[in-house]
């Protein structure tokens, strides 16, 4: 049986209930993955179970919901079912699993974590700001997971005083820190006016990109390693008007 | 605003500093901006391979030192430039607002006389901690011979400083460095380790040098050995309290009858970076890791040469090895010992197992047994062969001046 999510937290908890004790079932929040001969199910949210399941998986591992907020962010199409199956594992268990390395599920579940974790931990080097003529920061980005919220606190901490917008191009929304409150919100496409002297730290900070490279040690191979190809696209270091890698 | 060929020229001028480590420091934000990330940040990576962390820059490349290997020694004819502490500090805050950066790292040329360059660059660390309220990180490089009063108040201000101790021995530094000697590198170092002692042991108000302190050592342009440099490494740590201690392999800027013309492979600096976190992470000592006048050897990791000088301790069983030997078993690093620790709790480990949760056992299946199963080579020769297999083409390299110890000795007393 296929347990079809609409991708919430609420509607997974729910799916999970009905699906636990059903070994081969499948949980998924992307009908494209139907296969033939299986009957699908569509779990709409039910608030009443999903705490209900909440409050159960709690008490087996009482940081387990971290898990689950990790998991269902990540950007896998099938990170419904790693999380069904590392759930399923601590139903049973009753107990933390987490660290059950040798257990496929668990394997599945903590790469799936890590990947996430560690693309927050990359953004927080990789993301760029443009100072807007207000002076607030705008900085878009399309990353791999749906994390923009979880970038918001480290910056908050190092930047209170300024404003800024999270935008996650690819998922059509924004992460907003109005100088006091921060909040989700859906955005399209964000208009921006530059300050009158971004442009100019712009053109410095390629200079000095080219400047500190030493080109007889070139390791392109290194550098795309750290920092993929995919991350280039909103850094100004790599819209430089002469083409600098070639 | 700084110009850009002032900012190429700065920037030039400091890009063969290897440290750009942004860790060790949690300085909090208390209004303004920045703090510290203590894990550190990398921001950005150039086509080298090396991350971008810090602005890294000097304040002045006008400099009264000669020193036989430096590009901005006073013999060289290059065009001079400075900033003023208003313009890095200006840069710094530019750059860090728009997370380009995660701190400043600020080196400078001696220019006129060591106090007046201490001078100026505390000048301005103050101007961004008091005026700008930065908090950001900022790893400040001391200046040999400056005032003591001036290098404790710097301490202050920065989250990490370093002296560069330049070269592995007394003598290479008396040839290659006249102006700098060993005392002139090593005081402040000892001095800035006894105050932040007594910092801590007061418990007084601020910070000082919350991220310690680090140097830095050319290899291959003078001809000290990897079992000299290694021991000096473990001397530093131990001594000194330095937090690391970075290896930049000589690259031929300068043309001088005394250094090398060709540059240093790559694969002796990566060689010694590996011995270094044996010295750090693995629980390794010098003595351990390559006898006094030999240099490590470039087809083999200083881990798997150690594990095949020692064969009487392997193999080990995975599901019964301390933490101690598992982190000396060729392959398996912190993470791979963790991993193991923590998935044996709850089932006996097999080869399987250890596959499915990427533990890398091209080298470590010669050196473990799991669940008593072997499934390395059999004799000593075969696991030299394997393990050697396929690092050979990058190795071969051209042979350098030094390769043999009597041509060493006789570089470093003149003869040659």
């Amino acid at each position: 049986m296929i347990y079809l999510t609409d991708g919430t937290k609420e509607s997974f908890l729910t799916a999970f209930l009905l699906a636990f004790s059903d070994g081969d079932a499948l949980v998924s929040s992307s009908p494209t993955q139907l296969s033939l001969g299986q009957k699908t199910v569509f779990v709409s949210a039910d608030a009443a179970r999903a705490a209900r399941a909440e409050e159960r998986l709690l008490s087996f591992d009482k940081d387990c919901m971290n898990d689950l907020s990790l998991l269902l962010r990540s950007g896998m199409s099938g990170r419904e079912q790693i999380a069904f199956r590392y759930f399923r594992l601590l139903a049973l268990q009753k107990r933390p699993v987490r660290d059950m390395l040798a257990d496929e599920d668990v394997l599945c579940a903590s790469e799936c974590i890590r990947k996430v974790t560690y693309e927050i931990h990359r953004l927080h080097g990789f993301v760029r700001f443009l100072e807007s003529a207000s002076g607030a920061l705008y900085a878009p980005l399309s990353p791999d997971n749906d994390v923009v919220d979880l970038l918001v606190p480290h910056f908050r901490s190092r930047l209170p005083e300024f404003p800024f917008v999270l935008h996650d191009v690819k998922r059509k929304k924004a992460a907003v820190y109005d100088g006091k409150n921060t909040f989700l919100a859906p955005l399209e496409q964000a208009e921006v006016v530059l300050s009158a002297s971004e442009q100019a730290w712009q053109t410095l900070w390629q200079r000095y990109y080219k400047s500190v490279n030493i080109p007889q040690r070139e390791r392109l191979k290194q550098m795309k390693g750290y920092m993929p190809v995919r991350y280039w696209k909103f850094m100004p270091e790599f819209s430089s008007r002469e083409p600098f890698l070639t | 605003m700084i110009d850009e060929r002032r900012l190429k020229i700065l920037t030039e001028g400091a890009k063969y500093d290897v440290s750009c480590s942004s860790s060790g420091s949690k300085r909090k934000n208390t209004g303004g901006m920045g703090n510290g990330y203590a894990a550190g940040c990398c921001h950005s990576f150039t086509p080298d391979g090396r991350c971008i962390s810090l602005l890294k820059i000097l304040m002045s490349n006008d400099c009264v030192y000669n020193c036989k290997y430096c590009p901005n020694r006073l013999d060289a004819d290059v065009p001079r430039v400075s900033a003023s502490p208003e313009e890095i500090a200006q840069l710094t805050i530019d750059f860090y607002k728009r997370n380009y950066i995660e701190g400043l790292f600020l080196s400078s040329a001696v220019e006129k006389s060591p106090d007046y360059t201490m001078e100026r660059l505390v000048r301005t660390l103050k101007l961004l901690r008091n005026q700008y309220r930065f908090h950001g990180y900022i790893h400040l490089k001391g200046i040999p011979r400056a005032d003591e009063a001036l290098i404790h108040e710097a301490a202050q201000y920065a989250d990490r400083m370093s002296y560069n101790i330049e070269l592995p021995s007394e003598r290479s530094l008396k040839l290659l460095a006249p102006q700098k000697s060993k005392e002139s590198l090593l005081l402040p170092m000892r001095k800035l380790a006894e105050d932040s002692a007594v910092f801590k042991e007061e418990k007084r108000k601020g910070l000082f040098l919350p991220a310690g302190q680090t140097t830095q050592m050319i290899v291959g342009a003078s001809p000290e050995t990897d079992g000299q440099i290694v021991r000096l490494t473990q001397s530093l740590y131990r001594g000194l309290g330095l937090k690391r201690v970075y290896y930049s392999s000589y690259v031929p800027v300068v043309h001088d009858s005394l250094l090398p013309d060709l540059p240093v492979g790559q694969l002796r600096e990566h060689r010694l970076y590996q011995a270094d976190w044996l010295l750090r992470f693995y629980g390794f000592t010098a003595e351990e890791i390559a006898p006094e006048n030999e240099n490590l050897p470039l087809d083999l990791d200083p881990k798997c040469a150690w594990a095949l000088r020692n064969l009487q301790l392997f193999p080990v069983e995975v599901n019964r090895a301390p933490l101690e030997m598992l982190l000396r078993v060729p392959g398996i690093g912190g993470r791979s010992a963790q991993k193991i620790l923590q998935a044996r709790r709850y089932t006996h480990l097999t080869f399987e197992h250890l596959q499915k949760m990427r533990v890398v056992l091209k080298r470590a299946r010669h050196f473990i047994t799991a669940s008593g199963k072997f499934y390395g080579a059999k004799s000593e020769t075969a696991v030299r062969g394997l393990l050697t297999a396929g690092e050979t083409g990058e190795n071969a390299t051209q042979l350098s001046l030094f390769s043999t110890a009597e041509t060493a000795l006789s570089a470093l007393t003149g003869e040659l």
